[in-house]
């Protein structure tokens, strides 16, 4: 098998109908959900809904996060709190500042950025895949979350998984040659974001629109979170 | 009357013994039996030289047996680069020896006649040597229209290649023109270029890509050949497992540099004149297979990676099409236009926009209704 070929398939006319798939099923998404509209509003604001907006990105997203004892999922829930954090916090930190993958975006984007050293991002790729693994392991015995599981959310976590683990075992030249890995590689790839905008890993834009409707009601009702 | 042996034909030329034994180590070390040419050749540690006695050994043994290799050489869509590099590798007595004195006896660049006669010439040794020939192509194929695009002496080069490929008893392909089609294969490929291996199918072709072919690479393979009688073992895509079983990266003497994340961002910066890895500037090193990191060029002084160029993967198969030489590895092929973005976006639009309307048809809207109504319908869900 020539993998040399498959990694030009994968990183070429495969990845480029991925892209566009992406791209044209986000906005898809996006303008379902934008069509829907508000609901009517029939009662008169007690407060300010941007400022509403404002605070729910700033405590919701940004601060309360990371301070375990206000968020009830910390207690409620460590698993997902500590897990779900470190998984999120090492895979953008991977996509976003490993040199390969800034590179991706300097092509795409037309302009760069300094990025982390290999082993800083090798630790943060290893402790997310981990954390995968626990997330994983949970959603297997949690009772509450076993009955709210369908395929689709196994295949959120496979196919999430898949580019972390590849990712990672070509970095370190492992098991196979690094043609193999990177086809592999960009293969998952490839379907994941094929698979974004079909399933609930939309929620990395998504969740962005919630937090400000939210926030709104929140501001709306002079509440803020 | 048998044919002299290769060993007395060197006598002739006047070598000596210690000569000989010397030329037998730097071939066992040209075709990796123990270590790489120059290294042999530079002059070794005597406890190393006894390491390399067998293969030495063998090697003499062989050259004192057996019949000079005759070699046929022909190029084709090629610009010589591969003979070049040969003519001017840093194991000048080996290439020599090998090549001019030992074996070649049909070389479009190198040999002294030219036209009719060295056709007839070549000919005469077809029939001469029928099944014991080396065939050595260097350029691709074109086989595009019946292979016009190129001739020699009125002949295409598949017609060539196929008639020579007949009678040989090995063919090695040089260069990645020949091997994977090279420059003359890259997109659009007007004439239709190919390589060896994908026109010659009933025998064995040993694959040298590189642009041009490291020449200890070949003369290796060529005295492998030489020596045992056989083709040294292959990878799948026909090249020694001997010079292509590492990649570049392997052998980087940048790579410590890749590991600490630290890279040259420029030719020029800070990065570049310390020496830092290349992959940002679109080094191939990581997927491309070859010898270079080891080999090196000119005696073993340098290669491009080591001189402060990336890696084009000129070793990979489609080499030129493989995404920009200056661009990270990482990034893809294509660049999407933004034009396909744009319209993937307009389609994601309309689809939803189509979408959202047909369910707005199908359904009134909650404002339209009674409030009476909307509690209703709140109470049954």
């Amino acid at each position: 098998m020539d993998w040399n070929a498959i990694l030009e398939f994968a990183r070429g006319t495969f990845f480029q109908v991925a892209l566009l798939v992406f791209v044209a099923g986000m906005v898809y998404r996006l303008a379902r959900i934008l069509l829907l509209g508000w609901k009517p509003n029939r009662v008169t604001a007690k407060g300010s809904r941007l400022g509403g907006v404002g605070m729910s990105f700033l405590k919701g997203a940004i601060i309360w996060p990371f301070i375990p004892w206000v968020k009830n999922t910390a207690s409620r829930n460590p698993v997902i709190y500590i897990a779900g954090g470190i998984f999120h916090f090492g895979l953008f930190t991977v996509i976003l500042l490993g040199t390969a993958h800034m590179l991706v975006w300097k092509s795409l984007l037309g302009f760069g950025w300094p990025t982390l050293p290999l082993p800083i991002v090798d630790w943060l790729s290893a402790i997310a895949i981990a954390a995968m693994i626990g997330l994983f392991i949970n959603r297997l015995i949690n009772p509450v979350l076993k009955l709210i599981s369908g395929p689709a959310e196994w295949l959120n976590l496979l196919i999430v998984f898949l580019p972390m683990v590849t990712g990672y075992i070509m970095t370190h030249h492992l098991f196979f040659r690094y043609e193999v890995l990177f086809s592999l590689h960009m293969l998952a790839v490839d379907v994941l974001l094929i698979w974004i905008p079909l399933s609930r890993i939309s929620h990395f834009m998504f969740y962005f629109f919630s937090k400000a409707i939210h926030g709104a009601e929140f501001g709306k009702r002079a509440v803020t979170p | 009357m048998t044919e002299p042996t290769i060993y007395q034909h060197l006598l002739d030329q006047g070598l000596s013994r210690r000569e000989f034994l010397k030329l037998c180590g730097v071939l066992a070390g040209a075709m990796g039996l123990r270590c790489a040419a120059p290294v042999l050749a530079s002059g070794l540690p005597a406890h190393l030289v006894n390491d390399n006695a067998s293969a030495a050994e063998a090697v003499a043994q062989a050259l004192e047996s057996k019949p000079r290799l005759p070699v046929i050489w022909l190029e084709f869509q090629d610009c010589a680069g591969c003979s070049e590099a040969l003519t001017r590798s840093q194991s000048p007595t080996l290439v020599d020896l090998v090549l001019n004195k030992i074996s070649i006896e049909y070389h479009e660049t190198l040999s002294a006649a030219a036209g009719f006669q060295i056709e007839e010439n070549k000919q005469a040794i077809m029939k001469k040597y029928a099944g014991k020939y080396a065939l050595v192509i260097e350029g691709a194929i074109p086989v595009a229209d019946d292979g016009i695009y190129c001739t020699i002496g009125g002949r295409s080069s598949l017609d060539l290649l196929k008639e020579a490929a007949a009678g040989a008893a090995a063919i090695i392909a040089t260069g990645n023109c020949a091997t994977f089609g090279g420059l003359p294969k890259a997109n659009p490929n007007p004439t239709g270029a190919k390589g060896v291996w994908e026109i010659i199918t009933d025998k064995p072709v040993v694959n040298i890509p590189g642009c041009p072919a490291i020449p200890e690479v070949f003369t290796g393979v060529l005295a492998h050949f030489l020596v045992f009688g056989a083709l040294p073992e292959l990878d799948h895509l026909n090249r020694p497992k001997t010079f292509y079983a590492e990649t570049i990266h392997d052998r980087c003497l940048r790579r410590p540099f890749y590991e600490a994340g630290k890279f040259a961002n420029t030719f020029d910066d800070e990065g570049a004149r310390q020496g830092w890895c290349l992959y940002k500037l679109g080094c191939k090193g990581p997927t491309t297979y070859n010898s270079c990191a080891t080999i090196k060029w000119q005696a073993g002084l340098s290669f491009p990676v080591q001189s402060g160029h990336p890696c084009l993967g000129c070793s990979e198969p489609n080499f030129w099409d493989g995404g920009g030489f200056y661009q990270g590895q990482s990034a893809p092929v294509i660049r999407p236009a933004l034009a396909g973005v744009g319209v993937a976006a307009i389609a994601g639009v309309v689809l939803g926009a189509g979408v959202a309307a047909a369910n707005r048809a199908q359904k009134p809207r909650d404002a339209e209704k009674p409030v009476a109504a909307q509690q209703n319908s709140a109470a049954k869900e």
